[in-house]
């Protein structure tokens, strides 16, 4: 005989009711996402780690920004030409263009780098640990387990290496030039920059799932990232789908030159890629034995 | 409805294989409510890979199994709502203290005011002893307090049933037995399947055992019953006095000719004859075994009884018939 309990009045109910205490919201496949989340903002805003970030990449973006526009200047008096150099190019366009499209450069490259690091470890150590079998022993739909790696990351990418870099680089062009850069571009530019870390994210997370040594999941990234433009000169299809050349799109769009195929292939083809590694993450994960 | 007999946990031909491993081999099981059921087997007999699929963590290859009525592979959500859960070897987050694990378990079964959950943390850390470690990272922790807290975070929701994988395992003695008194006391509450290789924690607080070997269950009964030798062969203990040598194989020769009498084995210690006679029909062996023998009245009988075995013994010969099959 099979005990047929009625799912609303089980005991452990009344006891919770007893105590004030109301089962947790969430089914279906988001169960369980809402408590994963909110402890994986904690660690990112209640440990330490936001001052680690902040001071990171305040350092390597907006130091390297800070450089260019205040440090080289000084130096035009001790080596003539140095500075003028490097504006050259941007002769014609609005004051602050060459400070921007030097920001698209360190941030796209570094921020990149700095996401793969930071998500290489979030499915594998989880997965090594037994911390994911401990919390999928709970009431936890393995797609929440997912999405809360992917929404954490990006949140805590999106303040720490994306907004709170470019609201200080808008700041320290403001300071030397004392107008405020188009903002419509700016963001664009912006946001290009961040489909570009989406798409790492979510290719780090589903190779985490896939794989369970961190050696592909840091090595494909990195390859795509450093490689791609490589290998795009020998088969130039190849930037028509990875994004290889995300800092180049967000500093023409800056600079107002028009996009060519390429470059808006490369983005519709970002977007794409990385909603089909989220379903590929989804999919597989809920097969893993664990 | 009378939930007494209830059953919450049932398995139909459930097996799991990985490539060319059989890892569980039809495995029918069925577990009574508020009963503490003991699930014993040597290393690698497959306790680990079912208590897994129960909980939805791996996925059989055949077969199904069932908790609370409910499937564990389309219904498992469900299920993890009303289970508590303790690994063989427990992880956590190393850096949460043992209060933040808690919480954090807590809020996967329940919302409400903060102090409620933090009230509900605390009472499980002083289920466990813990209070005072309550507020240290874990990676502090002995193997001992680790299993102490693998224990308060699976009882944190109520649960109706409680699956723990080898809780004794890593204790010394006194943790064993905090251990085994936890699970005495959470009995009235809720039911209790656990694994181990530690026989004489299963004596102790079970009450139904199933014993797993290479996959396969091959007992599955009442501790009382498997403990009476219940299953496969009965076996009485006699101790005779008597110096006259042709009475005793007389008697000897009217027990063994018996169809009944699977075997009798004869030992001598301090001029005491002890016999071990094996039976295949109890009812016949309480009727006849003793009148045959003492059909000669110059054998004096010291002793007679049903030999009552320990679990190891049973253990032991389960698993050793099942291996030489």
């Amino acid at each position: 005989m099979t005990l047929q309990m009625q799912p609303q009045v089980t005991r452990d109910l009344r006891l919770a009711a007893r105590q004030n205490l109301l089962p947790a919201r969430g089914s279906g496949w988001l169960a369980g996402f809402g408590n994963m989340f909110a402890k994986e903002m904690g660690e990112w805003f209640q440990t330490r780690r936001w001052l680690w970030q902040l001071l990171i990449w305040l350092t390597i973006i907006n130091g390297f920004v800070g450089i260019i526009l205040f440090v080289l200047p000084i130096l035009e008096s001790f080596t003539p030409g140095i500075n003028s150099a490097m504006e050259k190019p941007f002769e014609g366009f609005p004051a602050g263009t060459m400070a921007l499209t030097h920001y698209f450069t360190i941030a796209v490259l570094t921020g990149t780098i700095g996401m793969i690091i930071l998500a290489q470890d979030e499915i594998i150590q989880e997965k090594q640990s037994g911390t994911a079998a401990w919390i999928l022993s709970k009431p936890v739909a393995r797609p929440a387990f997912i999405l809360t790696k992917l929404m954490s990351n990006i949140t805590g990418g999106l303040v720490f290496i994306v907004a709170l870099p470019a609201l200080v680089t808008l700041g320290e062009i403001y300071l030397d030039i004392h107008q405020v850069v188009s903002l419509v571009p700016f963001l664009a530019g912006v946001g290009v920059f961040m489909l570009g870390l989406f798409f790492y994210l979510s290719l780090a997370i589903l190779l985490g799932v896939l794989f369970q040594s961190r050696g592909p999941v840091m090595g494909i990234p990195f390859a795509i990232l450093l490689g791609g433009g490589l290998i795009s000169s020998f088969i130039p299809q190849i930037a028509y789908v990875l994004p290889a050349t995300m800092d180049k799109i967000a500093q023409s769009i800056v600079l107002g030159y028009p996009l060519p195929a390429m470059f808006v292939s490369q983005i519709v083809s970002a977007a794409v890629l990385s909603i089909v590694f989220i379903l590929a993450a989804l999919w597989r994960f809920q097969r893993i034995e664990l | 409805m009378d939930t007494s007999n209830s059953l919450v946990i049932e398995t139909h031909k459930l097996s799991k294989s990985y490539k060319e491993v059989q890892a569980l081999k039809d495995l029918n099981m069925s577990v009574r409510q508020h009963s503490i059921f003991g699930f014993l087997g040597p290393n690698g007999a497959g306790k680990t890979t079912t208590i897994k699929i129960l909980l939805g963590l791996i996925q059989p290859s055949g077969g199904r199994a069932t908790i609370f009525g409910h499937d564990v592979h389309r219904e498992s959500v469900k299920i993890r709502k009303r289970v508590g859960y303790l690994a063989q070897d427990p992880r956590y987050y190393e850096h949460l203290t043992a209060r933040q694990i808690l919480d954090y378990t807590a809020r996967f079964f329940y919302r409400g005011p903060k102090d409620l959950i933090e009230a509900r943390a605390q009472e499980m850390l002083e289920l466990v002893s813990l209070e005072d470690k309550a507020d240290r990272p874990l990676r502090g922790f002995s193997g001992g307090e680790r299993q102490r807290l693998g224990i308060a975070q699976a009882q944190v929701n109520y649960p109706d049933l409680l699956i723990l994988d080898e809780p004794a395992a890593s204790l010394d003695p006194q943790g064993r037995h905090d251990v085994l008194e936890v699970m005495e006391k959470l009995r009235k509450y809720t039911t209790i399947f656990y694994s181990t290789h530690i026989l004489d924690d299963v004596q102790r607080v079970s009450d139904t055992v199933a014993i797993l070997n290479q996959g396969k269950l091959i007992a599955e009964a009442p501790i009382s019953e498997l403990l009476a030798g219940d299953g496969y062969s009965a076996m009485y203990d006699i101790t005779l006095m008597g110096e006259a040598e042709t009475a005793l194989a007389e008697a000897r020769a009217r027990v063994v000719d018996q169809p009944w009498v699977q075997n009798l084995s004869m030992t001598t210690t301090d001029g005491l004859i002890h016999w071990q006679v094996s039976v295949s029909d109890d009812a016949a062996a309480e009727d006849l075994l003793l009148r045959l023998i003492q059909e000669d009245r110059s054998l004096k009988i010291k002793h007679f009884g049903r030999k009552t075995y320990n679990l190891e013994e049973v253990f032991l010969e389960l698993v050793g018939k099942e291996n030489s099959k």
